[in-house]
């Protein structure tokens, strides 16, 4: 028989886990609970055992591999244990414990004082067979390692004692997880855990009925990376209104030949790009890093592009983006983007970027302040462009025309640079893009 | 079911004897041979180098730190550099979360969070947690200043590594590496938010305050 060796549930925001080393190989005898695997979490490296005596028959996932929690990582042959002489073990090997008895948290057994029958602890192969069977798993004796009920167990169980139905249904974890009172059980001790600071603004008890859904890693770290940000640097605000007139006369000229030659579409993007990275080579004060009591001027521009993918946001970087043509960066940024889409860039793409450029472009964005991306100064977040009647000077006379119009908002970090040279720099970037000299 | 926790301070402790301990402890508790324990100790110093140190986060070269005596372990863990020295109250939490009923690794984490805050207000430190960062930092901190650095190993369902709070050593120390690759992040100890000088009294109070909370909080 073979069994599969899966990544439990090692937590409950924990959803999935890298591969790190394996320590054995197909082919290799191992011992039930014998660590076989290296997985790494967030913060935890966790070994898995083996779920049972036998031979190493496939090895599924490989190092570096991520797998989703439940995912399966080996399959073992189950044989004899390499010492002879113990007893056959009566019990399904699947029902060891360690590593397969992953419970989900919130049918992970709990300490639950008072209760009259806390529901044993079972492996989640005996859950489900509970289940299924319409067993309770209270009646039912544990002969697993620790008295854990194995799905022996409760197919014997079965069998002598039907139980109620209803009762075995609380058993596999229903989905709705509930953060306050397992929060609670964290504590695993009498004395309330105390708020991280003095306040406490409360928690938001789940209700019935309430879509719950898990952060994804890649949410998570965006989460950490905005609470830091925030905490780290002081964000200070200023918007330009910028005159595309130039810039839109120039790309409705070129586009559809620079879409031929090029292979990429020329859109508002790169232009703004190029005016952000002249602006910054006159205003480094932007391109630049808080570093302990100094500030850095970064001698290369590597600009973050913001992207809005299916798993959340990413921001690959344009390496040296002050070297490129306007087609150049336009390629780099289609390229950064389809890859960041389908997710096929390196870590090193995402990494090192000097100052960043976003854009939301949804309709009905007029303006909005980004975070800054650490350990970045400044991030500028494009507006809708949207043509607006403006005041213009026509042959010595004020006139009302149209124009298309976008607001261009700078976030700064005050802790590096102060109002003035922040809408120095804005300003220069209005400048360059309303002067529209760009190479096509 | 009996739980408790045995905590026991072993001293000073060479990082390489410290993993060979926690190895015996956590066969120890898969067999069912002791509970749960916590084994307090310090390191001499010594940098240790996770599986994804990135290069950029080790500071000064690795001939230099020998030169100056400080140990540089390649440790089978996940995470980025780290630093460990005398006055660094360590402690290796060697627990079975599936026999506290507690099968969740963050859980635990946070719950060492919060023994660690509650430790370090006692002392007179006002300290907790940061939303999406794991450690424990001084209370309203900004930027953060860190008292104390978390990483959890498990083997099965037991834990192994822990905690590394910041007694009395000099934050200083710290500045060969970028703590955990955590630009932005200040190291900070008890000694220096308290304003007194980092000596051994200190280093004990903040030893039983630890003991104290634990031994509570994992009765």
């Amino acid at each position: 028989m073979s069994i599969a060796v899966e990544l439990p549930a090692l937590g409950e925001s924990v959803l999935e886990g890298t591969v790190a080393r394996w320590l054995v190989k197909e082919g290799d005898r191992v011992e039930l609970d014998q660590p076989i695997v290296e997985v790494t979490t967030d913060k935890v490296d966790a070994e898995i055992p083996a779920p049972a005596a036998g031979v190493i028959e496939a090895i599924v996932a490989a190092e570096g591999d991520v797998v989703p929690v439940g995912g399966l990582l080996a399959r073992i042959a189950e044989g004899a244990s390499a010492t002879a002489a113990a007893p056959k073990p009566a019990t399904a090997p699947a029902a060891k414990p360690a590593a397969a008895e992953a419970p989900k948290p919130s049918a992970a057994p709990k300490p639950a004082p008072a209760a009259a029958a806390p529901a044993p602890r079972a492996t989640p192969v005996a859950k489900k067979a509970a289940a299924e069977g319409g067993v309770d798993l209270r009646a039912v004796e544990g002969t697993g390692v620790g008295g854990r009920v194995t799905r022996a167990d409760v197919e014997r169980g079965g069998r002598a004692a039907p139980a109620t139905a209803p009762a075995a249904a609380a058993a596999p974890a229903p989905a709705p997880r509930e953060a306050a009172p397992k929060r609670a059980a964290a504590a695993s001790a009498p004395a309330p855990e105390r708020p991280a600071f003095r306040a406490d603004f409360g928690h938001y008890a789940i209700q019935e009925g309430d879509k719950v859904v898990p952060m994804s890693p890649l949410r998570k770290l965006v989460a950490e990376h905005m609470v830091y940000s925030k905490l780290t640097s002081p964000h200070v605000g200023t918007v330009a209104e910028i005159d595309l007139g130039g810039v839109s006369r120039l790309r409705s000229a070129h586009k559809d030949r620079f879409a031929e030659t090029q292979g990429v579409p020329l859109t508002f993007l790169p232009f703004v790009v190029h005016a952000t990275v002249r602006a910054l080579r006159e205003h480094p004060a932007l391109n630049a890093s808080v570093v302990g009591d100094a500030i850095v001027e970064k001698k290369d521009v590597h600009i973050g592009i913001a992207v809005d993918t299916e798993k959340g946001l990413v921001v690959p970087v344009v390496r040296h983006a002050d070297r490129l043509s306007l087609a150049g960066l336009a390629a780099a940024i289609e390229d950064l983007s389809a890859r960041a889409r389908t997710k096929r860039l390196s870590a090193d793409e995402l990494k090192g970027g000097t100052f960043t450029v976003t854009n939301p472009g949804r309709q009905g964005n007029l303006y909005g302040f980004a975070i800054i991306n650490q350990p970045q100064v400044g991030i500028l977040r494009m507006g809708e462009i949207v043509k607006r009647p403006v005041v213009r000077t026509v042959d010595g006379n004020d006139a009302i025309v149209i124009r298309p119009m976008m607001y261009l908002a700078l976030s700064y970090d005050h802790r590096a640079v102060d109002g003035a040279p922040a809408n120095g720099f804005l300003h220069r970037v209005r400048e360059l893009l309303e002067e529209a000299d760009f190479d096509l | 079911m009996a739980q408790g926790i045995q905590i026991d301070w072993l001293g000073r402790v060479p990082y390489g004897d410290g993993l060979e301990l926690q190895r015996e402890a956590v066969a120890a508790r898969r067999a069912g041979g002791c509970g749960d324990r916590l084994l307090l100790l310090e390191h001499p110093p010594v940098v240790t180098l996770g599986r994804s140190t990135r290069p950029e986060n080790l500071r000064t070269p690795r001939a230099e730190l020998l030169a100056r005596g400080v140990e540089v372990h390649e440790v089978a863990r996940g995470g980025d550099v780290t630093y460990h020295g005398p006055g660094q109250l360590v402690g290796y939490a060697i627990v079975d979360l599936a026999a506290r009923g507690l099968a969740d690794v963050h859980a635990f984490l946070r719950a060492l969070e919060a023994a660690l805050g509650e430790a370090a207000g006692e002392l007179g430190v006002a300290a907790g947690t940061l939303p999406g960062m794991t450690g424990v930092f001084v209370a309203g901190s900004a930027p953060p200043r860190k008292l104390a650095s978390i990483g959890l190993g498990l083997r099965g369902w037991v834990t192994f590594h822990g905690f590394a709070l910041n007694a009395t050593l000099d934050p200083g120390d710290f500045g060969d590496i970028v703590p955990c690759g955590l630009h932005g992040v200040e190291m900070t100890s008890l000694a220096r938010e308290l304003g007194e000088p980092g000596d051994a009294r200190l280093f004990a109070r903040t030893r039983d305050a630890v003991t104290r909370v634990f031994a509570e909080r994992f009765a």
